[in-house]
């Protein structure tokens, strides 16, 4: 089966090809919705064909099959297919909820009218290309479909370019990630010195590893996770998904939450038979990710847009999966364990089903009422009441409440930083930070919630639920969080499962029986911390946002006011930025517009000028003309003599 | 049976003269002049058809030539190739783009005389060969420039193409006669082996040689456009109707880069250190006017006329730099261009049949009066600026790094600064290219609806496919290059 494995980016592509280039009236219901359905359905089918050969042990890493696009003596560039566990995990996610996104935009993009057409066919072309990157089988391949798919996410997120603040947010996104795509190019042109090949295969035996002095691995790494910063929004380049809700939320739950921005947190977890050489780096991956999952949760604790809580949650969701592999490559080092490693991509592939819920749902709210303003919501679950459930589990599985999927995941990722504490003290901070985010995303999950389903109305609208095409995804994503979880159950459980993936890396890890690893999770006293925590976060929001006259105001005096505006613009770090884009480099640009301007302008306007003027002036000389060509050619014939004969012999 | 077996070589040449010469009576006899338009295509595929079973399967081999004015290798079959297939496709675009026009019988006659001149020049292996090759060929295009000859601009482009072309046909046959003097040979590969000998034997003998090296640069660089041989192609581009422009962009173009590699890359090659730099030179100059002046163009035929110059500049980075490498990637640039470059003047020929202009303002909101121009049209000039994974970026990527190999040892480490050149020119290219783009896509015009003839858009179809698909097989094509290449088996490799 793993050899057709390559056919799975093409069934979009072909898609995203009929879309673009059929005539209008061939493209049917919703201007190509049919096209991109079908295509999607059939990457699903066979990824799940070849996730089952995979779950029944075959893989494809080595001699893998290639499709050899140039060679220039040493150098060669192929495209391959790389199928381990980790692909295959991928795999579920994107081909999954990308399959449930488009058919949920057959509703949600009704009204687009001639835009849909753009629509369906940017989103299938960035699922191919996001199946293309995750099956790729070199680094130089994976970074070109790492480009593509921030191509896709721009040209989505600016999907209603006429709005300034969207193609604004477009462009933001693209440059701000492009900081971190540099540093992954850069990383990769390291490897690619020492190694001289940029292939998995190669760079990751034992052999390559030695080739790479320490140092410049430890650089490497850090540089391809300067890349992850960049695409999963870690903290310091983080602030370019909050912008990126400007799109339409459809493309927020498939790109923005679900898989795109996973992408970072992939090529860290692809790239752990490097990292384990460069602890380093692995403790540097630990704290950006700590750092980004705290920092992200407070500020989602003020926001009053509901795709702003989302995308704040996201980034802080993200930097757990971040720290957890931080933390996890310490423990493959240090305690021969897949614990951390494990843990992060089972949390990625929870959140991705019950994040694109929660933006689906919040999808459906908006596309029932027509604003974001959460201030403006309440009451909403009498009229939605399948919106409104299903988001409330999307709220419990990311608040960690058993049985959802989230409490499993973020529990074994607590679990391994906690562990890895026994090596490197730092670890203990980071559990600290991650467990105070745990709380405080139990908290502004439930504000989220009570603002926008309990109470009473707060303005006037006439609400409705949203057509069945938009609510059975709802659904189905709603049983996925509710049961993903229990992966960790089944078979040879998540964690061994995982760690075969990683098995050349460990040497020998003892096999956890299932039984095990749910006595570790109910008898750990830290599994109760994190539990209450969450309880009470939940209780604390249904305390201040559901009791009828509580006095809020507190919150925007003195000290708690200060608090509250900080948090409100975003830890001031986005106006940071925009204040230094504003003086330092729109100066420095203006300096090279300057130049451009004079110099570069000057010399193409000038010969352009001598070009069209010399063609105007002899086209109006209409005898002269000819006669002027052929004393050119005889001028260069003279010219050419005269350099030939005298010149460059004396020269040479 | 002797006289059979001397003409053997000169098949492809023969039928294509049988073929014209009958021409002119098929359109007394037929008033449907798509019948005319359908004949001439038949030897052009015909050929192609044995061209190709020749170059991709090993069903099947030319035979080989028992004298020694023509050699028939992957070298000249390659350049057969793409003269065919350009044929085809200005063919299938004249069909709709002449209709209403008279003697359309001696335009296809012309068309098919054009195309036996070039497959002469390459397959030709004696200096007097090519000349009577590029003579039919031009003296044929010359005619065809002005086949409107009602039309101002259409006669004017051919008064000024015949009279420039005339002078350098001129300065050629000079070059020819001198380099008779010199060598005491007129066979190409011959030359080459008395060039050395005769410098020892009479002084100043190597000065005559010099002498001569230019005037045939000049005689083919006016064929290929060269600054500052190149003032007559953006008129001539201009004025002759527009799938003429598509032959002499791409392939009578062509047809001087194979007198180019043959006379001076065998011919020439002792003296190689002589010319090396004036020609690297050249190339920098050439692609860099063409550039600059491209970016000032308002008129689409004109733009690529310059664009077209500026791709001469680039193909000649493959002299100087003299390796089997370099001569692959000047044929697999040769050969995405004649796709790319007639690709891109069948969009405006096709405009032109439904009666819109060829200025860059006739193509504001392209896009939406027709998505296929705008789309195929956007390929094809992101392919000239070489944006992967389409053919242009695959061909520039070979013959840039083909001066970056060169630059190290043995070869001089200037070769670099062709690579450096061509580069930045790419760079600039894009400007205008993408200004196209931006006037089809980003600017509102007129809401009509395209409708394009249906033989234009096969000959679009089949520029489109080759350009990706020319890009996509890399690999396989290059392959192809390399083999063609070692036809001048007295180069070094170059990688």
């Amino acid at each position: 089966m793993l050899e057709y494995a390559w056919l799975i980016p093409v069934f979009p592509f072909v898609a995203f090809l009929l879309i673009a280039l059929l005539p209008k009236r061939t493209l049917w219901w919703e201007s190509g919705a049919v096209y991109a359905i079908a295509g999607t359905l059939c990457s699903l089918v066979l990824s799940m064909l070849v996730v089952w050969s995979v779950l029944n042990g075959e893989t494809l890493t080595t001699d893998t099959p290639k499709f050899k696009w140039l060679e220039v003596g040493d150098f060669s560039l192929e495209f391959g297919v790389w199928i381990d566990q980790l692909t295959a995990l991928m795999l579920v996610v994107v081909s999954i909820v990308g399959t449930l996104v488009v058919v949920y935009s057959g509703g949600y993009m009704r009204e687009e009218g001639e835009g849909r057409r753009r629509y369906y066919a940017e989103i299938t072309l960035f699922i191919s290309v996001m199946f293309g990157l995750v099956i790729s089988d070199n680094y130089l391949q994976m970074f070109i479909f790492w480009e593509l798919v921030g191509l896709c996410s721009y040209l989505l997120i600016g999907f209603w370019y006429e709005k300034p603040s969207a193609a604004s947010a477009a462009k933001r996104a693209f440059i701000v990630t492009r900081v971190g795509d540099i540093m992954f190019m850069a990383g990769i042109i390291i490897l690619f010195k020492y190694v001289g090949s940029l292939d998995f295969e190669t760079l990751f035996s034992e052999s390559a590893a030695v080739a790479v002095p320490t140092d410049m691995m430890i650089l490497a790494t850090a540089l391809i996770f300067g890349g992850a910063i960049g695409k999963s929004a870690q903290f310091p380049l983080h602030e370019w998904l909050p912008d990126a809700m400007e799109g339409p939320t459809t493309v927020s739950a498939l790109i923005h939450a679900a898989t795109m921005v996973k992408a970072g947190v992939y090529l860290v977890a692809r790239s752990y038979p490097l990292l384990i050489h460069a602890p380093e780096s692995l403790l540097f991956v630990a704290v950006i990710g700590g750092v980004t999952a705290i920092l992200a949760a407070t500020v989602a604790l003020a926001a009053n847009d509901i795709k702003r809580v989302l995308a704040y949650s996201t980034i802080s969701q993200l930097g757990y999966m971040i720290l957890g592999l931080g933390a996890g490559g310490y423990l493959v080092i240090y305690a021969n364990s897949p614990g951390g490693y494990a843990a992060a991509t089972f949390h990625l592939m929870n959140h991705a089903f019950f994040k694109a819920l929660l933006f689906l749902c919040a999808g459906s709210v908006i596309h029932a009422i027509g604003t974001n303003d959460m201030r403006l919501m309440g009451g909403l679950g009498k009229k939605m009441k399948i919106t409104s459930l299903t988001m409330l589990i999307g709220a419990l599985a990311i608040s960690g409440i058993p049985p959802f999927s989230g409490f499993w995941s973020k529990d074994e990722v607590l679990a391994a930083v906690w562990h890895a504490g026994e090596f490197d003290s730092v670890f203990f901070l980071l559990w600290l930070m991650g467990i105070v985010t745990a709380f405080m995303t139990a908290f502004y999950m439930f504000r989220m919630w009570f603002m926008t389903f309990a109470g009473e109305p707060r303005s006037e609208y006439h609400a409705h639920e949203s057509p069945r095409i938009m609510t059975v995804p709802l659904m189905i994503l709603a049983g996925l969080a509710m049961t993903s979880g229990f992966v960790l159950f089944i078979g040879d459980g998540f964690k061994g499962f995982m760690e075969s993936s990683i098995e050349g890396l460990l040497h020998g890890a003892e096999h956890e029986s299932l039984v095990d690893i749910a006595a570790e999770i109910f008898t750990d006293p830290l599994t109760y911390v994190s539990l209450t925590l969450a309880v009470v976060g939940i209780m604390l929001a249904r305390k201040i946002y559901l009791t009828p006259g509580f006095d809020r105001s507190m919150f925007s005096r003195g000290f708690n006011g200060k608090l509250q505006r900080a948090l409100e613009n975003r830890w001031y770090i986005s106006k940071f930025y925009d204040d230094f884009a504003v003086k330092v480099v729109y100066g420095l640009s203006l300096i090279a517009d300057k130049f451009d301007r004079y110099v570069i302008d000057g010399l193409v306007n000038g010969f352009a000028f001598l070009g069209g003027n010399t063609g105007n002036f002899i086209r109006r000389l209409q005898d002269g003309n000819v006669q002027r060509y052929a004393s050119l050619i005889l001028v260069g014939i003279c010219l050419l003599l005269i350099l030939v004969l005298y010149i460059l012999p004396w020269g040479g | 049976m002797e006289i059979l077996n001397t003409l053997e070589p000169f098949l492809p040449q023969l039928l294509l003269i049988l073929f014209a010469t009958l021409m002119p009576g098929l359109d007394y006899l037929f008033k449907d002049k798509r019948i005319v338009a359908f004949a001439s295509l038949i030897p052009l595929i015909a050929i192609m058809g044995a061209v190709v079973t020749w170059l991709f399967t090993d069903s099947w081999t030319p035979p080989g030539s028992s004298i020694a004015l023509v050699e028939i290798n992957l070298f000249s079959g390659l350049f057969m190739l793409v003269f065919l297939a350009v044929g085809i496709i200005v063919v299938l675009t004249s069909m709709d783009f002449v209709r209403t026009d008279k003697n359309q019988g001696e335009y296809y006659a012309l068309i098919l005389l054009a195309i036996a001149g070039m497959t002469l020049v390459a397959s030709a292996a004696d200096l007097f060969v090519i000349f009577v090759g590029l003579e039919i060929a031009g003296i044929s295009s010359f005619a065809l420039s002005g086949f409107r000859k009602h039309e101002k601009r259409s006669a004017e482009a051919a008064t000024k193409y015949f009279i420039i072309g005339g002078f350098s046909s001129a300065l050629t046959l000079f070059a020819i006669s001198l380099f008779y003097g010199i060598a005491g040979t007129t066979n190409i590969s011959a030359m080459g082996a008395a060039m050395d000998a005769s410098f020892t034997s009479f002084e100043g003998s190597e000065s005559f040689a010099l002498l001569a090296t230019v005037l045939v640069l000049a005689g083919f660089g006016f064929k290929v456009a060269l600054v500052p041989f190149h003032m007559w192609a953006p008129d001539v581009y201009e004025g002759a109707p527009t799938p003429i422009s598509g032959l002499l962009a791409a392939a009578s173009k062509k047809m001087g880069f194979a007198a180019f590699f043959k006379v001076f890359l065998i011919g020439l090659i002792v003296t190689k250190s002589d010319w090396d730099i004036a020609i690297a030179i050249l190339a920098i100059i050439t692609m860099t006017v063409g550039n600059l002046i491209a970016v000032s163009q308002t008129n689409i035929k004109r733009m690529l006329a310059y664009s077209s110059v500026a791709q001469a500049g680039y193909i000649l980075i493959a002299l100087p730099v003299g390796t089997q490498y370099a001569v692959a990637g000047a044929l697999f640039h040769i050969l995405t261009h004649a796709f790319m470059k007639s690709g891109a003047f069948m969009v405006v020929a096709g405009m032109a049949s439904c009666a819109i202009g060829e200025k860059l303002d006739d193509f504001k909101g392209l896009g939406k009066r027709s998505p296929f121009l705008a789309i195929s049209m956007t390929l094809f000039l992101f392919s000239l600026a070489g944006i992967p994974p389409l053919a242009g970026f695959a061909s520039k990527f070979v013959l840039f790094s083909s001066a970056v190999y060169g630059s190290s040892d043995p070869g001089p480490s200037w070769l670099i600064w062709l690579a450096v050149a061509a580069v930045l020119n790419s760079a600039l290219s894009l400007y205008y290219y993408a200004r196209v783009i931006k006037y089809m896509y980003m600017e509102k015009g007129s809401e009509a609806k395209v409708k394009v003839p249906r033989s234009t858009t096969a000959a679009i179809a089949i520029s489109l496919a080759m350009t990706i698909v020319l890009g996509v097989y890399f690999d396989a094509v290059m392959d192809l290059c390399l083999r063609a290449a070692e036809a001048f088996s007295n180069l070094p490799i170059g990688f």
